[in-house]
């Protein structure tokens, strides 16, 4: 693309107990760029490593070997200077926290002042529609609820990225349906860019402009496919033959990733 | 007391709120306990009278009653003295045990030498301690009372607030990582949070072991006025049915004690207050 990445990844590998006969690799030669604005997903069976890639950008563990930047920086610096908001598959609310001052918590953590991030909270509460849970504490809401206030919580610190680690993998399949189409709606207002794991490949299809097929063992990019439906993509979508296109696209590359990797 | 000299409609109002943060459950557990308490009172007012026994060996709940509202001025004093060497010595007790387990999650690797010796301090017994601490602060000062409370509250908060402060969801840590939060922040943010509910059970045991704390140290001799020498004294005289009130009313005062710490915990908690409601 033309525009500079915005993440750049090169020549990364990721071993577990690499000092021990358990060796692991979990990530292998890795190259990937990211641009600006663009919402990728890294899509892959368990043990493909696209977890561990998305902690590796978000310096919540660190590469073996190779480079990666995020926004210019070391992923340290820009977890530091919290270029980057966080989902993880676990809404990971503090209990003791309203709903209202757990997703001030990022602006708290950075010092800034009470009234700015009370504003903040509720434009972000506003933004994921639970405006009028400001007061309710976490366990007063569902599983999809708690998920917004996560994303809510997320970006209440205008992050540039947000990384998003199977956030609906918890949710049954209408909420889940629901919540994709209320993401698509969030960053077309916020527009950052997403990087996004998921294993469901119409969830990777319906959300991405770009999906990042992984395979396992050793986790490796098999493919990098551009998803050109057009924005914004609605409940529909899901039944236009272009997507269903995709999808079996999609689902021949991660198929044929998998055939590849298994033992003869 | 200063709830008796507020003004009496602005009393019956604070208590009709006091009793409205009670969950439900309990307000409707209310006149059981009553009943079950008459039935007790009153087959011990009739065993006593069938049965012939000798008030020194057990007085009824009537002479007992009696025995209170005759001598209620020097009980009540006895029991202000007493429950001020209780609250200092929760308060104390309690502090030190939050923030000493604070330290030890602080620095893991000394948390086991400062357990153990938490261990032994807590093996000793109050009344081999009573004495001790009569001869550091002297025999009718308030710390000498209060000292024995604080080291049996010191041991269940530790534990407990310990345990609160290491039982933290790995998710939550990561949280703080991923937004680069400081030490401090995490341990005011996410470990001491985590542990209020620990902190308050230990607290609900701590409370009634300062009470037996206070009164069995001052057996070994307090202040004129205090409930344990008041009790020793009556005993000695002997006025069993006197030592008997004095007996009810440190009984009250650990019932009070715990009753105070769990409206504590509703108020500073309503979290977790809220989750036992929606348990039922």
């Amino acid at each position: 693309m033309g525009e500079p990445a915005i993440i750049s990844v090169r020549d990364v590998h990721k071993v577990f107990n690499g000092h021990t006969d358990r060796a692991v690799t979990a990530l292998q030669d890795i190259n990937l760029d990211i641009g600006p604005g663009e919402f990728v997903s890294l899509l892959g069976p368990s043990g493909c490593g696209k977890s561990t890639l998305l902690r590796v950008l978000a310096d919540l563990t660190s590469p073996s070997q190779g480079e990666v930047t995020v926004n210019g920086k070391t992923p340290r610096a820009a977890r530091a200077d919290r270029d980057y908001g966080m989902v993880f598959q676990q809404a990971g609310l503090f209990d003791w926290r309203s709903v209202q001052r757990n997703v001030e918590l990022p602006l708290q953590v950075a010092g800034a002042p009470k009234d700015q991030r009370r504003a903040k909270a509720l434009e972000m509460l506003e933004l994921v529609r639970l405006g009028e849970f400001a007061k309710h504490f976490p366990w007063q809401l569902s599983g999809g609820m708690q998920q917004r206030v996560a994303i809510a919580r997320a970006l209440s610190a205008d992050p540039s990225i947000l990384f998003m680690d199977e956030p609906l993998g918890a949710l049954d399949e209408m909420n889940r349906e629901r919540l994709q189409g209320e993401l698509l709606r969030i960053w077309t207002d916020v527009r950052t860019t997403v990087v996004f794991v998921t294993h469901s490949i119409s969830e990777a299809v319906f959300l991405s402009s770009r999906v990042v097929v992984m395979s396992a063992r050793p986790g490796r990019i098999a493919a990098s496919i551009d998803v050109d439906l057009p924005y914004p993509r609605v409940a529909e979508t899901r039944t236009t033959p272009e997507f269903f296109a995709k999808v079996k696209e999609v689902r021949q590359v991660l198929h044929a990733a998998e055939s590849e990797q298994a033992p003869a | 007391m200063s709830a008796a000299t507020a003004p009496a409609p602005a009393a019956t109002g604070r208590g009709a709120r006091l009793l409205a943060l009670l969950p439900a459950r309990y307000r409707k557990q209310a006149l059981p306990v009553a009943v079950t308490a008459l039935l007790l009172l009153g087959s011990w007012q009739l065993a006593v009278a069938v049965f012939d026994i000798p008030s020194f060996v057990l007085p009824t709940p009537t002479t007992i009653v009696t025995a209170f509202f005759d001598d209620v001025g020097t009980i009540m004093a006895a029991f202000h003295v007493t429950v001020t060497a209780v609250l200092l010595g929760l308060l104390l007790g309690a502090v030190a045990g939050v923030a000493v387990s604070l330290l030890l999650s602080r620095f893991a690797s000394v948390s086991a030498p400062v357990l153990s010796a938490a261990v032994l301090l807590n093996c000793a017994p109050i009344v081999a301690l009573a004495p001790i601490f009569n001869n550091w602060f002297g025999v009718t000062n308030v710390m000498s009372k209060a000292g024995v409370a604080a080291v049996m509250v010191f041991f269940p908060v530790l534990v407990n607030t310990t345990r609160g402060l290491l039982q933290v969801t790995p998710l939550h840590l990561e949280i703080m990582e991923s937004l680069a939060a400081r030490p401090r922040q995490v341990a005011f943010g996410v470990r001491f949070p985590n542990a209020l509910p620990y902190v308050f059970n230990a607290l609900k045991l701590g409370s009634t072991l300062a009470v037996i704390g206070v009164i069995v140290s001052e057996y070994f001799g307090g202040p004129a006025q205090a409930l344990g020498v008041y009790i020793a004294s009556q005993a000695a005289l002997p006025r069993f049915d006197y030592a008997w009130a004095g007996i009810f009313v440190s009984g009250a005062l650990g019932l009070l004690m715990f009753g105070a710490v769990t409206l504590l915990e509703r108020l500073l908690m309503p979290w977790h207050a809220s989750l036992h409601e929606e348990s039922d």
